[in-house]
This record gives C-alpha cells, sequence and structure tokens, in this order.
C-alpha cells in the first residue's frame, strides 16, 4: 500500500500523533531520544532537535505501517487467527505457589515469567510500570525483588518504554519488556529498524510479554481515585461490569460509566487488544479467580512457557472451550469498532492488506471462521 | 581578594590593594565597630576583608538578609555612638532606599558611611544604574574616589565628616576602582575602648522639620568640600578647556591632555566630592575657561549640576561651552550616556573638542585581537542549567505555554541559550513571585498558562518571603521555584541565613528554606535537579491545579562541590558514541550545552573538555545511548 509520502521525522510525530491525541504513551520515543520526555501519560517533544527524520516516528505504534508486515517480521508469516493474531497455544496458567507474589494480578504469570527469565539468563533486565494504583511510573528491574515490587496490573497508561534510555545507559543488552500492546508493537518496530540495519540506538528489547489491554486510563483517573476513597488503593480490576478497587479501607466499586471518561482516546483506535506481536500474551480470564489467561505466540515465548512448566514455575490447563467464543467476539467487536473509526481518516496509521481487512469486516465472518476451526 | 594585606599591622608599609580591600582597610583604619551588608558586584569583597580583622579589632560583621536592614542595623550603631559601616551594589541602595531617605532626615550620632558600588557596562549586573542621584535623593554626601589609595583615605575623611554633620556619608565606587589595584601606605589600627549607648536625649525620628537639618548639613558639607583634598586641580592658572573628571576618568583625562600635549591649554579638575558640589572652587575655574569638558560614569551628574551652577553664575563665569554627554562629546564605550569610559575615547573626544589642530590627532590606537565569541552560560556542572532543562520539559509537556520569571542572580542566565530561553521576564530581587503572584490571578481575565517564578536561595530570604505572603494569603496560582545551591553563588560564595554560617565560618543556626515555606502554610516538595527526570515530574505535577506552591530544587554550586568530591572522572566513551549518526544531533554540546560538553572535530563524536568539567554527571543521565561515563575513582584526589 504505496501511500503519501512524508518525511518520517518529529515534526510529523508531532502533528499526526500527539497533537493529534493518538499517542498511547507507549514511551518508545521517549525512550530513544533526549528531546522527548514524559510526564504521568503526557509525552511531548520537549525541545526541536532540528532534524527533519528519526526513529521516533518509524517506531510508533501509531505512525504509519503494515500489520501483515510486522507478522511476519515476528512470526514469519501472515496471521491466521484475524481476531486473536498469530499464537501456538492458549491455556490457563498461573505460577506457582511458591513463585506467586502477594501483589500479582489473578495468576501471577507475568511476573513468574520474567523472574524465569531472570533465572534462566535469558534477560538482564525487564522495563516495567511499578509504583503505586494511584501513581504508577516506570520501573527498570534487574533483580527479582525489583520484578516482584512491580507485581499487579496497573491499568493507567504509563510510558514504561522511556526506561529503554536507562536500560543503554546502565548498559543492558538483554532487556524483557512487559507492555500494553501498543508496546508491544513499538517494541517490534524498533526491531524492524535493526532488521533493515537502519540507524537503531543500541539493541532492542529481545522478550515481550503483551498485557490484554481493551483501553488504559489517563493519568487523570488517579486524581479521580483519590477523589473517591481516602485510603491507599492495594489492588484494581476491570470485569465486564464494573470496576473493582480494593483499599485499606476495604472494597470500592466504581461503574464503568465512571471509569470511562478516563479512556485515553488514542485506546478508541487500538486494533489490537490482546498484544498480537508478543512472545506470550497474558490477561484475566474473566471465569476463573487465581488464574490468567495466557496465549503462546512466538518460538520463543513457546520455549519459555514449556520450560517454565518443567521448572514447575508455572502450572497449565486448558483454555475453557466456553470462554475462547467469549475472548473472540469481544476481539472482534473491537477491531471492527476501530477498523469503522479509521475507515473515515484520510491516512489512517495502521495499514491492512485487504484479506485482513475482509477478516474483520462483517459478524458472518467472525462466525463463520469461529465454527470452521472449533469444528 | 587578600585578606592578609587589609589586616596587615604594619603601618607605614606600602601594599598594593584594590578598591575594596583599600575601602576594607580604611574603615578599619578609622575604627569601624560594625559592618553590615548583602553581597553584590562589584563590592562584595569588601565585608569579607573587614571580617577578617573583625576579630583582631573587634568589629561586628555581618552578612545581612538584605541592604535595607543591613544599613538599619548600621544606622543602630550609628545611634549607640559607633562608627559604622554598610555595603552595596547600586541595586541594594534602590532596596535601602526607603530607609535612608527617612534616616537623613532624622540624622545619625557615630559616623556612618555608605559604600555603594556601580556597575558601568554592567559587568556584573542586569544594569548600569547610577548610584549619585540617590546620594541626592537622600541629601547626603556622595563621594567618588578614582583609584585604590584615594578610595582608603575616602573612607577615613567619611566618617569625620558624618560625625561632623551628623548624617551617612556615601561613597560611590565604581567595578574599575573596586577592582584595580593600586598601591596604598598603610596606616595604623586605633585602640580605643567604645561603649555603645543610647542616652535619653539621643532621638532619631524622621519628621518634616528634619528637612531644614538636611539643608544646612548639605551646605555645612559643601562648605567641607571647599578645602577637600580629594578634589584637585592639574593644570595652567587661566585654562582655556577644563575637563571636569570623576572617578577613574579623571585619570584618562589626564592621561589624554599629556599624550595631546594639550598642558598649556587644558586643565583637569578631578573631583571627590560630587555631592554637594564644591561650588567657589568650580566658578575659580569655570571663570577662565571658554570650553568645559566633563568626564564622568556613566550618566551625566556632574555635568547636569555644574551647568546649573554656571547658569546661576552666568555673569561671572560668562560663556561657556559645554561638551559632554549632552552634546554627544564624551560617550561611553556602548555609546553616549551608556557603558564605561576608556581612554582612548576621553582621548577622542578631547581631540575633537580641542581640534582641529593636526598636533591633537593622533593614530589610532591599535585595535584589540579578534576574540572568539563567548556564550553568557552557566558554568560547567552548574545545577541552574539541570533545572532549566527540567523546567523547560515539564512547562512543554503541560503544553499550555507555561511562563517563567526570574530575577537577579546566576540564574538570570535563563534568558539565554544555557536556560534554553526561558525566562520572560528579569528584574529586581524577587519580583518574579509578585509577578507571579499578580499573573496568579488573571485567570478572572482568562489567563490560562502556568506561570512558575525562579529565584535564588539568597535571594529567598532577601526579598521572596513577602512576596510569597501575599501570593498565599490572596490565593494566587503559581510556582515558586527555589534554585537552592546553597550559597549566594553570583557574588562569591557568601553565607546566608539558610547556610548555618557567619563571615567567618563560624557556626549560626540555619532557618531552613522548608521550615519558611511551611510556615507560610505553603505546600513545598525538595528535589534534586541532577536527577532530572525526577524534576520534571516535580514540576509538571506542580503546575496542575491551583494555589501557590514551591519547589526546592536543591544541589550545591559546582564551584564549591567541585572542590570537595573529586574521586569521580565524566568522559565520553567515543567507541559508544555514534557522532552524527545518532538521532540525538549532538544533544550534549549543541543543546544541552555545558561548556564542558564539547564536539570533537577530528573523530566527529562528543567529548568532556576534562579541564573545565566539575563532574556533575547529569549529561550522562541525558545521553540516549549512554556514551558518556561516569567513573569512580576509588581514591579521593586531594
Amino acid at each position: 500500500m504505496e501511500t503519501m509520502r512524508v518525511k518520517p521525522g518529529p515534526q510529523e510525530l508531532q502533528a499526526q500523533v500527539m497533537a493529534a491525541g493518538q499517542c498511547t504513551a507507549c514511551g518508545m520515543c521517549a525512550g530513544l531520544c533526549p528531546y522527548i520526555r514524559f510526564a504521568g501519560d503526557r509525552v511531548r517533544i520537549v525541545y526541536s532537535c532540528g532534524l527533519e527524520d528519526g526513529n521516533c516516528y518509524r517506531s510508533c505504534p501509531r505512525t504509519p505501517h503494515d500489520l501483515q508486515d510486522l507478522d511476519v517480521q515476528v512470526f514469519g508469516a501472515p496471521r491466521e487467527d484475524h481476531l486473536l493474531g498469530t499464537h501456538r497455544d492458549i491455556y490457563y496458567a498461573r505460577a506457582a505457589r511458591a513463585v506467586r507474589p502477594a501483589a500479582a494480578q489473578y495468576g501471577g504469570v507475568t511476573t513468574a515469567l520474567i523472574n524465569f527469565a531472570f533465572e534462566q539468563g535469558l534477560i538482564d533486565g525487564a522495563l516495567l510500570v511499578g509504583g503505586s494504583l494511584e501513581q504508577p511510573l516506570p520501573r527498570l528491574a534487574t533483580t527479582p525483588a525489583g520484578v516482584n515490587n512491580c507485581a499487579g496490573s496497573k491499568y493507567l497508561a504509563v510510558p514504561s518504554l522511556a526506561n529503554m534510555l536507562t536500560a543503554r545507559r546502565t548498559g543492558l543488552t538483554r532487556p524483557a519488556v512487559v507492555g500494553r500492546p501498543c508496546q508491544v508493537t513499538a517494541v517490534r518496530r524498533l526491531q524492524g529498524l535493526e532488521n533493515n540495519h537502519q540507524a537503531a540506538p543500541g539493541p532492542a528489547p529481545n522478550l515481550v510479554i503483551g498485557l490484554f489491554c481493551f483501553w488504559a486510563l489517563e493519568a487523570a483517573f488517579s486524581a479521580f481515585l483519590t477523589s473517591r476513597t481516602r485510603s491507599r488503593v492495594t489492588k484494581m480490576d476491570i470485569t465486564p461490569a464494573e470496576v473493582i478497587v480494593d483499599t485499606t479501607g476495604g472494597p470500592l466499586s466504581l461503574s464503568l460509566d465512571e471509569v470511562r471518561p478516563f479512556i485515553k482516546p488514542a485506546c478508541h483506535t487500538c486494533f489490537d487488544p490482546t498484544a498480537e506481536l508478543a512472545d506470550v500474551a497474558v490477561g484475566s480470564t474473566e471465569a476463573i479467580p487465581g488464574w490468567n489467561t495466557l496465549v503462546v505466540r512466538s518460538a520463543r515465548g513457546e520455549e519459555l512457557v514449556q520450560e517454565a512448566r518443567t521448572a514447575r514455575v508455572l502450572e497449565i490447563k486448558p483454555y475453557g472451550a466456553e470462554r475462547l467464543p467469549l475472548l473472540r467476539e469481544a476481539a472482534w467487536r473491537k477491531k471492527k469498532r476501530v477498523l469503522e473509526a479509521l475507515a473515515g481518516r484520510p491516512e489512517p496509521y495502521l495499514r491492512l492488506p485487504v484479506d485482513y481487512q475482509l477478516a474483520i469486516a462483517g459478524e458472518e465472518v467472525m462466525r463463520d471462521e469461529y465454527y470452521a476451526r472449533s469444528s | 581578594m587578600n585578606t592578609m594585606r587589609v589586616v596587615l599591622d604594619a603601618p607605614g608599609q606600602v601594599a598594593l590593594l584594590t578598591g575594596n580591600e583599600a575601602v576594607a582597610r580604611g574603615a578599619l583604619e578609622a575604627g569601624v565597630n560594625y559592618a553590615a551588608a548583602y553581597p553584590g558586584s562589584p563590592t562584595a569583597e569588601v565585608l569579607e576583608c573587614i571580617a577578617a580583622g573583625a576579630e583582631m579589632l573587634g568589629v561586628y560583621v555581618e552578612w545581612s538578609v538584605n541592604e535595607k536592614v543591613a544599613m538599619e542595623g548600621a544606622a543602630a550603631a550609628s545611634f549607640a555612638g559607633l562608627r559604622s559601616l554598610t555595603v552595596m551594589k547600586c541595586d541594594g541602595l534602590n532596596v535601602a532606599l526607603d530607609f535612608l531617605t527617612s534616616l537623613s532626615m532624622a540624622g545619625t550620632r557615630g559616623g556612618m558611611v555608605i559604600i555603594v558600588g556601580d556597575d558601568p557596562s554592567a559587568h556584573s549586573s542586569a544594569k548600569e544604574e547610577d548610584s549619585r542621584y540617590l546620594g541626592r535623593v537622600a541629601h547626603i554626601p556622595v563621594w567618588e574616589p578614582a583609584d585604590s589609595r584615594e578610595a582608603k583615605e575616602m573612607v577615613k575623611a567619611a566618617f569625620d565628616l558624618s560625625e561632623d554633620i551628623r548624617q551617612p556619608v556615601m561613597i560611590r565606587m565604581v567595578t574599575r576602582v573596586c577592582h584595580a589595584s593600586t598601591n596604598a601606605v598603610l596606616g595604623e589600627f586605633p585602640r580605643r575602648e567604645v561603649n555603645a549607648c543610647l542616652g535619653p536625649e539621643d532621638k532619631f525620628i524622621t519628621w518634616i522639620e528634619g528637612h531644614r537639618e538636611q539643608e544646612d548639613k548639605l551646605r555645612r558639607a559643601a562648605h567641607r568640600a571647599e578645602k577637600s583634598p580629594f578634589n584637585t586641580y592639574a593644570g595652567p592658572e587661566s585654562p582655556e578647556t577644563l575637563v571636569i573628571a570623576a572617578g577613574p576618568g579623571s585619570y584618562y583625562a589626564e592621561e589624554a591632555v599629556a599624550q595631546l600635549g594639550l598642558q598649556t591649554s587644558v586643565g583637569v579638575l578631578k573631583l571627590g566630592t560630587t555631592w554637594p558640589l564644591p561650588e567657589k572652587l568650580l566658578r575659580r575655574y569655570l571663570r577662565p575657561a571658554l570650553k568645559v569638558i566633563f568626564v564622568e560614569e556613566v550618566e551625566p551628574f556632574i555635568e547636569d549640576n555644574v551647568m546649573a551652577l554656571a547658569a546661576q553664575h552666568l555673569d561671572e563665569i560668562g560663556r561657556t561651552s559645554f561638551y559632554g554627554k549632552k552634546s554627544g562629546h564624551v560617550a561611553g564605550i556602548n555609546g553616549v550616556g551608556l557603558g564605561e569610559l576608556t581612554p582612548s575615547q576621553i582621548m577622542a573626544a578631547l581631540a575633537n573638542v580641542c581640534g582641529p589642530d593636526p598636533a591633537h590627532e593622533r593614530p589610532a590606537p591599535p585595535g584589540w585581537p579578534e576574540l572568539a565569541g563567548r556564550d553568557l552560560a552557566f558554568c560547567p556542572g552548574c545545577p541552574h542549567r539541570a533545572s532549566f532543562w527540567a523546567i523547560r520539559a515539564a512547562l512543554e509537556l503541560d503544553g499550555r505555554q507555561g511562563i517563567v520569571l526570574g530575577d537577579i542572580g546566576c540564574y538570570t542566565l535563563g534568558k539565554g541559550r544555557t536556560g534554553y530561553y526561558l525566562l520572560q521576564t528579569m528584574h529586581a530581587m524577587g519580583s518574579g513571585v509578585g509577578i507571579a503572584s499578580g499573573l496568579g490571578q488573571l485567570w478572572r481575565f482568562g489567563f490560562s498558562q502556568p506561570a512558575v517564578a525562579v529565584v535564588g536561595d539568597s535571594t529567598f530570604y532577601h526579598a521572596v518571603v513577602p512576596a510569597l505572603i501575599n501570593a498565599r494569603y490572596n490565593q494566587a496560582n503559581f510556582v515558586c521555584i527555589i534554585l537552592d545551591n546553597q550559597t549566594t553563588a553570583m557574588t562569591g560564595h557568601q553565607p546566608h541565613p539558610g547556610t548555618g554560617i557567619d563571615p567567618n565560618g563560624n557556626p549560626l543556626t540555619a532557618i531552613p528554606l522548608e521550615a519558611v515555606v511551611s510556615g507560610l502554610d505553603i505546600p513545598v516538595t525538595t528535589v534534586d535537579p541532577y536527577q532530572v527526570d525526577e524534576a520534571i515530574q516535580a514540576v509538571y505535577q506542580a503546575v496542575q491545579g491551583p494555589g501557590v506552591k514551591v519547589i526546592i530544587m536543591r544541589r550545591a554550586c559546582a564551584l564549591i562541590a567541585a572542590k570537595t568530591s573529586a574521586a569521580v572522572r565524566v568522559y565520553v566513551d567515543q567507541s559508544r558514541c555514534r557522532g552524527d549518526a545518532c538521532g540525538c544531533a549532538r544533544f550534549c554540546s549543541r543543546v544541552f550545552a555545558c561548556p564542558a560538553n564539547i564536539w570533537d572535530k577530528a573523530q566527529g563524536k562528543a567529548r568532556i573538555d576534562e579541564a573545565i568539567c566539575n563532574r556533575c554527571g547529569v549529561c550522562a543521565s541525558l545521553c540516549p545511548v549512554g556514551a558518556i561515563v561516569v567513573e569512580q575513582y576509588q581514591e579521593k584526589v586531594g
């Protein structure tokens, strides 16, 4: 798909992404560049570098890119499953009790996998989100204790890839990333620059654990939360029905209507709720407390999961047959909405080959595909 | 600054003294008992020199919180019969002026001398204000020394005059006199018992009747000025052309007369007692002269007053042509009435006025060699650079066109490249906070930009507290950032109430900034500007939401830190620096622009000038590829 040529640079990043409300606060550009900083979930160019092109633009998940190219780059082939993306397996999973931190969300799979990867020497650092639920912050963990401090979902958009700078400065060569789907895309785009031998500033992360994310919240949600409770927030969970906030003063239930105004606008045009380009993707089950959904996508992801099972770090059981259509339908509904939203735009960031588009276009397609697979 | 020479007890010995040292020496020889000042260039060193002799000679020496308080303290000593000195720069005299104009109506008792440093060309100031006018407004005598030797003698004589007329006497120093050294003969230190006390009749009350006394006292001072040794004349008995000069310009004038061979026709009357004028003396030389040339820095103070005198005595003086700033004949280096005078400009003026005799024309003196242009810049490692970067980043992140308000201090440089062009206002000490207090009320007129006032730590104590009280009480919205480098850096690291030491380094109990701000019921957070990301977050958070807030950016002045923490080396690992292939576009040397971050043309890579690097390591935390290495040494370097 050849479209209008633009110089891939900071001015376009500013115009097409930041000023257009399309920034997802992944933090990648801030992780590459001293001219781009962040505060809360705001990422902005704070001084003009004077250059006409830059990796800030090329690695942004919201500047034009072709999804099939990324599929091929990451998995070696275009996707077959247009609703959940390329994957090898899908399970229920949880961390073994001994390695599950108290703060872990659901089954603590992410924390356990990252710590296991540390032990195996597969990674030498991890870009995570820590801090409190009220004020989550990017964290660069280099020890299991550091990883455990970041356990638990934060739900706020945190530009944690900004810590790429710190990782590079401190000499890390094999950092892992745990991130939202947009952050996974950013990492894959950066890896693509390396593959193309373009000037990429140092090694890109080589293990990417994606988190299911139908939307993330703006930093302003923190103020709303603290206006609703004086107690410290210890855990938060978003179910299809409500937002449950555990605090030191007891649980608090927020309706989705209360929370929805804080959704980052960019999330409304996100095509990827299940981190389709990650090595493994982790989410809730919405059915079985204490367990995660684990989608194994890449060979590297599969290897890690198998080794973690062998080492009795991870427990796994088959994904519920009754849950799969629900997950698929949720993904499909979001993708359909997004395609419709993007259709009216002169140059949408997401470029999809025709078959990718058609796969989402109608409900029948989704149903047919589902019945074909499950029969 | 050589305090040893200032306190050397060797009467008769000749010593090379700067003007500042000479003033201190003169005060000590005059038996000064009480000296108080707020540091300001070019006279900041005077108090430090007096402090060196404080213990030996029993002088109370104080760095005061501001010039007004310094002058009030000195006045108190005078009221109690002691000799007192107060020192400030011209801006400081503005601060103290309210008190001074009252003081001179009520009068003084013990000798009181006010040293004011003017800075023609504003070498280390924001303005080149001519303080002589303020002395005139306050109805006090103003004297001007031409060099150190004269400065020392003038200070002693000023104490005598002050006690004679019971008024403070002001001595106007200019930067050249303060900093240049000339020989002076050391005098004795007096050994006299003093007993401070105010008798029941010692009353000092500003009241309108005092005005009559002010005028009487000035007349007495003018009478004494007629015989003053500080007014000298050199030249023919009846000069055709009279140069009236004051300060260092009088030497330039003498030199120009000699160089141009005008000794037979041109006389130079050097005035040391600039106000009130020695009118009879002036009339004596104005009478024969057909042309009069004025040589003074910066404004036409003497020129105006002498021309008024000539007009008043027109019948006696007759027709005379006046050349100076009014006529445009005498220009400073930046234009007429602008900047310092130089010998060559006085030469040119004299040749011009006394021309067109070719003998008066001289070949132009050789010009200065071309010097490389140099930005005004924060010192290497200066914490202000990191602070300004953080403020800039936070305001860009905020995206509402935040306004940064500055004032006087090292951080004034924030108006330029070194501070990322952040400052939009810069006036007097503490004014940024008062202006922010005003901007912080303009939301009712649609003003929606965040306002950030930056102040120094010393400035905070000097002039910020009332503005903060005003802002807090009247519910203004803005952020005050105290750039706390834990000293009065710009004038040479003098202590202030936050430092916990006196002028001699003896311990006092500090008043922490946090305690003062908290006491005003204003929320305060403290960050280390070297932790740039944390500083950005702090500023960003603070500009959200209403109210007045204070952020203290605390990090010792790099020039102090560099002396104490040498066990670190900062260098560029050029194998990691990607040069122009990096997308950073030479961020360290071009944008962050610490003078120690330089570009290695030969290698096409960044480099650190380790000779000037103060090893703060902030650039290492900003380099996108981690090419700048902060290496800890095992051993401390001396």
